[in-house]
């Protein structure tokens, strides 16, 4: 059992994470100009089983998605989050992680991954900061 | 009938740039409640931001920042974060 938490990267490459990722993609509507709107949640590491599990935000509107109260899985720890970025580019929208998304993942303790039309991008810490200890939801 | 004269030199105020971002904003997000807006004027251009209004919460999300000619009025650029 190791007390470092996986990785951005990690995270990324698990069937698990990348499932979720594409159901937020195709949940945020992404084609439809007026239903379009974020999707996204939480992803927890159980440290003794090393399972990866999901839990999705409740939607969000076309520019957020409150990600505020992440919920608790049985010796399971947060260890990111991700959300959506459903708004093309070709109108104006930056696909990237936005000024809020950059302090918010800093300030939380644990990688924020964005998906957009461009590909799946992260702020925020490379892993959660301070390893499997303390509080099962956010580190800080 | 009295011919209302505007000086060539008179400026876009806050207020009309602050409606200018507005008339754009509106019409891309549709709605742009829960954003808290910063203004500010660099040379002869108004900075227009809003900002998610987090209230001390992990809300992911963004508005539109512009950048509006303070004499024509006219936006010089703007960005749509999501």
């Amino acid at each position: 059992m190791s007390d470092e938490a996986p990785s951005a990267e990690e995270l990324q490459a698990h069937p698990a994470v990348q499932t979720a990722f594409a159901a937020a993609w195709a949940d945020s509507f992404v084609d439809d100009k007026v239903l379009r709107h974020e999707e996204g949640g939480y992803i927890y590491f159980n440290p003794k089983t090393g399972e990866v599990a999901i839990r999705r935000a409740r939607s969000g509107t076309r520019k957020a998605l409150n990600l505020h109260v992440p919920p608790m899985i049985l010796d399971s720890f947060l260890v990111a989050t991700y959300h959506t970025h459903p708004n093309p580019v070709a109108e104006g929208w930056d696909p990237d992680p936005s000024e809020e998304d950059r302090i918010f993942a800093k300030e939380s303790g644990v990688p924020w991954f964005v998906i957009s039309e461009y590909g799946i991008s992260y702020a925020g810490p490379v892993r959660r900061v301070g390893g499997l200890t303390g509080s099962c939801g956010y580190p800080q | 009938m009295p011919q209302v004269l505007v000086p060539q030199t008179q400026s876009v105020s806050s207020f009309h740039a602050l409606e200018i971002a507005e008339a754009d904003g509106i019409q891309a997000y549709r709605d742009l409640s829960g954003l808290r807006i910063e203004i500010s004027k660099e040379d002869d251009r108004w900075l227009v931001k809003y900002f998610v209004d987090s209230k001390g919460r992990y809300i992911a999300g963004g508005g539109p920042h512009y950048v509006i000619d303070a004499k024509t009025g006219e936006i010089v650029s703007k960005v749509y974060y999501q």
